[in-house]
């Protein structure tokens, strides 16, 4: 089959179904929006972790040169002997401190770079403001306090936190919002699956003459089914475009450019997603709109078109 | 160019019937008229040559496929070496006479100046040079039924299966339309023609197979048809 006839044929199934293809492009939009929106919740929840969250339980931040007004940190940043009686103290607390990191200043700065790299506070801060730091993995997480309570206040530590409090509970909203969108999805990827293959069933009867032709002639099965696959292909894809924009817009309007704003003008700092994000989002949208279509056209056309 | 070994045919299990037995040989370049009574298997015959469905019992064979092992990759290329004609022509209603014609040409992925040098020549054939650009509805019966014998010739096919093509039309038109399957038939073309109308193959004369519910019960060349005895048994 040329392709010039080919793209007649599904130019022509495009124009007599013109309700249905429509209804499948919505639908898909719908289910895709939704699934992007779960996916792009997990990687909010992945940017706000930061680097350090999954592998320890403390971060004793040292000494930057501008912290003087912490009482440990009076005479301006860590010095290599305090880093050294830090770490000497860590190894005590051993088996209670499993492990232990040093993230020199460099590193941190760029680790706070890449969280924040959808935020417009990243160029006010420069680099030495960014603390050093030992990341410590307890044995028992729940005796943050032992560890807090040695080091608080100790030469060269401006502060001691355990970060996993304050952000768990935004998580647990993040991860609800993620799963519900996911769920969201799955039902409106079934709607698809059912409004795809009715969507056929229905081609396939207004155009039962030309296939059962094809089929007389001796039309291949790939050359019957071809025009039908193509266009659910087309819906799909204008569907999962159409919820890419939806998502876009989304980020940059209402997190990139409302969110962050309204953040950052109340002193709070939260690294956020940004359209970077949706790029990385967005080949599995079209991936899924992809497979959503090939398969279930295909399944339909098992069951609907003789060959 | 198309053998029935012992074939039985039952559309389903428990069901009587619709080819019982049916043991007949058509030679290349032979035109047959498969004769007999509404349900007497005339057009199960015709469907078993095209794998439309399958034998129950027994071998078909057409142009050196044998049907019963033939896999459902290879459906297409036995098909595309028949051309098939129905009694209701199965026009595309939205497509001229030429693009009817031309349709099939595109499926099979002919090039543009092949497509365009095959269909005049076809029409040219049924005598159809004239209509080109009339769209179905604006045809007679009779030239609706020459454009459906151009579809299924257009690709050259070695067999021509024409089930009923005159149950529509009268008897003037219907001697038109089996005389151009008679010339198509000498230009090589083995012709098989599934009908009960008895005034064509009473004019024709051409070897006649008789079936009566599903067993064939005549095999004659140059033969004749009195449909009324057939009714009446």
């Amino acid at each position: 089959m040329r392709l010039g006839f080919l793209l007649g044929e599904v130019g022509n199934g495009l124009r007599r179904n013109t309700g249905m293809v429509v209804s499948v492009v919505l639908v898909t939009m719908v289910s895709l929006f939704f699934l992007g929106l779960g996916l792009l919740a997990q990687s909010q929840v992945d940017t706000l972790k930061g680097y350090w969250y999954d592998r320890v339980q403390i971060s004793i931040f040292l000494c930057t040169p501008d912290s003087t007004d912490v009482a440990a940190c009076a005479d301006g940043g860590v010095t290599q002997a305090q880093r050294d009686r830090l770490a000497a103290d860590l190894e005590g607390l051993d088996p209670l401190v499993e492990q232990y990191f040093y993230e020199s200043n460099e590193a941190a700065y760029d680790r706070f770079r890449e969280q924040f790299r959808n935020s417009p506070v990243l160029d006010n801060i420069p680099q030495e403001s960014i603390p050093e730091s030992y990341r410590v993995q307890l044995s028992d997480p729940t005796r943050y306090e032992v560890v807090a309570s040695a080091f608080v206040g100790a030469p060269g530590v401006e502060s001691v936190e355990d970060q996993r409090e304050v952000v768990d509970k935004l998580f647990t909203f993040l991860n609800a919002v993620s799963l519900s969108a996911v769920a969201l999805a799955a039902v409106m990827v079934l709607c698809a699956v059912l409004l795809i293959s009715t969507t056929i069933r229905l081609t396939a009867w207004s155009r039962r003459r030309e296939t059962t032709i094809m089929r007389m002639v001796g039309a291949s099965a790939f050359t019957i089914h071809t025009p039908f696959v193509i266009e659910t292909v087309l819906a799909t894809v204008l569907g999962a475009a159409l919820a890419i924009g939806l998502l876009w817009s989304m980020v940059h309007f209402g997190i990139a450019g409302f969110l962050t704003d309204l953040l950052a003008g109340q002193g709070g700092m939260i690294g956020l997603i940004g359209t970077g994000d949706l790029w990385l989002v967005a080949p599995f949208l079209v991936g899924g709109a992809l497979l959503l279509a090939i398969v279930t056209s295909w399944m339909a056309l098992l069951r609907h078109v003789r060959v | 160019m198309i053998t029935f070994e012992n074939v039985t045919m039952r559309y389903a299990k428990g069901d009587p019937a619709a080819l019982q037995d049916v043991e007949v040989e058509i030679g290349r370049g032979e035109f047959v008229f498969v004769v007999g009574a509404s349900g007497s298997g005339k057009s199960t015959m015709m469907r078993l040559a095209i794998l439309e469905h399958e034998a129950t019992k027994g071998r078909v064979l057409v142009a050196g496929h044998d049907l019963s092992t033939l896999p459902n990759r290879r459906i297409p290329v036995l098909r595309r070496q028949i051309g098939t004609v129905f009694q209701d022509f199965r026009l595309l209603s939205g497509k001229t006479v030429n693009q009817n014609i031309a349709y099939v040409l595109q499926v099979l992925g002919q090039r543009r100046h092949v497509i365009r040098q095959l269909v005049p020549e076809t029409l040219e054939l049924v005598g159809l040079s004239d209509k080109v650009r009339r769209m179905p509805h604006e045809l007679s019966g009779g030239e609706q039924q020459r454009v459906a014998i151009a579809r299924a010739m257009v690709n050259k096919p070695p067999i021509l299966l024409a089930d009923e093509p005159t149950g529509n039309l009268d008897p003037t038109t219907s001697e038109e339309i089996v005389s151009i399957l008679d010339r198509i038939n000498r230009t090589g073309t083995t012709v098989v023609v599934a009908t009960h109308d008895t005034s064509i193959v009473n004019t024709f004369r051409k070897r006649v197979v008789q079936l009566r519910d599903g067993r064939i019960v005549r095999d004659q060349a140059r033969g004749e048809y009195e449909a009324v005895e057939v009714e009446l048994v």
